[in-house]
């Protein structure tokens, strides 16, 4: 027997981790899909503050669109290498598309002395 | 020094904690006011204090995760949301202070201009936190703040009747006390409380945890490290309430100002220890300083799943060192606009206790799940402590605000 995974328990809200052991982001959302026989399977994890909306009341929402944008990166499920205390990913979290402002600010960090 | 080294993280926890500027303020106010009558509250608080920080220090050591991962896992979103705008506006508040309060220091001792003084406060923090790494800040900030005991001789050089100062720890309202004293009584009170269990300090420690890699065979060293650091800064906080009593109140003077404290040192050892007192504070601030601005950086990153750590270089967790300094750049922003550090910190210590149940619910609730924590889980006596401390900080989180207004934030 396949062991469970209890999603809002073992996967929504926890750290995601890139190959390296980078941190990437949290799973902020799940995306649902129509499998076999009707069955919801998992197809992919959302990431980002465009996935907080669904997630908030409505007004909160709308200020959190305003705040922080409705950016957000979708990482298919058979990305996913590994469940423990965090996601681990199979691949790098830049050919994911995750982890970009990370890599901004660190191109502007780096003009200082000691970064 | 090795592992013993590592008592400093709870030093550096307990008196950024237990000494900052606020907390300095309202031991000596309430024993110049209510002379031992809160010295109870001092020990309830320091309990709660090391069962939370225990228990965040153990899944630290266990799990390696922080408390704002498990806010976030176990509050669910909105509620961590919540906790992390509340604790962000805590942190950010209390920093705003320590910088004040070190500049206020900086300009007793040189007579320069106060606002010069806090940019150059400013720009000491974040070299300070920039180039240097996480274990010496501990070593330097929790050995620089051990200079405070020189208010633990000061209390015990004031001779102070012994007898009255052991029925303080029995809880009690004040001899004729009623009506207006006794509704200023449980301000102070719930506000000594929720200073000595500042929400700061769980998330800084078990951060702290973390960046000294702690292993779960290390929730020994963990347990160790919470009770010298706690009882040290609980020492020190019930040694300013008899300072307050025996020296601020005979000589009606009004410890507002946090140089005023110094005096009572002074008073005593002369010019040493009016130095060795003002230099334990400037530690102690900018210990906190550090502390609190760090503890933003933490929430956000873990909160957001950022890289985060003084152990990484700043471009390996670069949203982590921007948000420190930006956190240290609001923080000077608020006291240059003339505001007094001192209400700046009553008005976050009032408001910090309201985020303390969200705060300490998740980390109970880990630390006990035999699921997760294994043979690390609590014990019945965590357990039964961490539902009681659980319980009374509800009551106090619920009694705060309207006690803040019905005492117009303690001036009565």
């Amino acid at each position: 027997m396949k062991p469970t995974i209890e999603l809002l328990r073992d996967v929504l809200d926890h750290d995601i981790v890139d190959v390296d052991g980078v941190r990437c982001g949290i799973v902020d959302d799940i995306e649902l899909d129509d499998g076999p026989g009707g069955a919801l399977v998992v197809a992919a994890l959302l990431v980002g503050p465009g996935a907080w909306q669904a997630r908030l009341p409505a007004l909160l929402g709308v200020v959190s669109a305003w705040l922080f944008g409705r950016a957000r990166t979708r990482v298919p499920w058979s990305e996913v290498a590994e469940l423990t205390q965090s996601v681990k990913l199979a691949r790098r979290a830049g050919e994911l598309g995750l982890g970009k402002l990370d890599r901004k600010a660190a191109t502007w960090l780096n003009r200082l002395p000691g970064a | 020094m090795g592992k013993l080294a590592e008592v400093f993280l709870g030093i550096l926890t307990a008196m950024g904690g237990f000494v900052e500027i606020g907390e300095l303020t309202f031991t000596l106010n309430g024993g110049r006011r209510f002379e031992y009558a809160l010295l109870w509250v001092v020990l309830l608080g320091t309990v709660g204090i090391m069962v939370y920080c225990e228990m965040a220090g153990r899944i630290a050591a266990v799990k390696h995760q922080a408390v704002f991962s498990l806010i976030r896992e176990r509050d669910g979103f909105s509620a961590g949301l919540l906790t992390l705008v509340a604790a962000s506006i805590v942190n950010l508040l209390t920093c705003a202070a320590e910088v004040g309060g070190v500049a206020l220091l900086w300009q007793l001792l040189s007579g320069w201009p106060y606002r010069g003084l806090l940019l150059a406060a400013l720009f000491f923090f974040v070299i300070v936190v920039w180039s240097t790494p996480f274990k010496w800040i501990e070593r330097i900030f929790g050995l620089g703040g051990l200079l405070m005991i020189v208010f633990i001789v000061a209390a015990v050089g004031l001779d102070p009747d012994w007898r009255s100062v052991g029925t303080g720890f029995v809880p009690s309202l004040p001899q004729g006390a009623g009506g207006r004293d006794t509704l200023m009584y449980a301000f102070y009170g719930v506000a000594l409380l929720s200073s000595i269990m500042l929400p700061y300090e769980t998330y800084f420690y078990a951060s702290g945890g973390i960046e000294d890699r702690w292993k779960p065979a290390d929730v020994t060293l963990n347990r160790v490290v919470v009770i010298i650091g706690f009882t040290l800064g609980a020492t020190l906080a019930a040694a300013l309430v008899v300072v307050g009593a025996e020296f601020f109140k005979p000589h009606s003077i009004d410890p507002a100002l946090p140089g005023t404290a110094a005096l009572a040192a002074g008073d005593m050892f002369a010019s040493v220890g009016l130095y060795v007192a003002l230099l334990g504070m400037f530690f102690a601030f900018a210990g906190a300083a550090i502390e609190t601005a760090l503890s933003a950086a933490y929430n956000l990153a873990q909160f957001a799943g950022w890289p985060w750590g003084l152990d990484k270089r700043p471009r390996e967790a670069p949203r982590f060192a921007l948000a420190w300094i930006v956190v240290f750049v609001l923080a000077t922003g608020v006291v240059m606009t003339g505001i007094d550090p001192v209400s700046v910190v009553e008005y976050s210590i009032v408001f910090s206790v309201v985020v303390l149940p969200l705060s300490y619910f998740p980390v109970l609730a880990v630390a006990r799940d035999r699921g997760i924590m294994g043979p690390y889980a609590n014990g019945p006596m965590a357990n039964v402590l961490g539902w009681f401390y659980l319980a009374l900080i509800t009551v106090a989180a619920l009694a705060a605000i309207p006690l803040f207004v019905a005492t117009h934030a303690g001036q009565g």
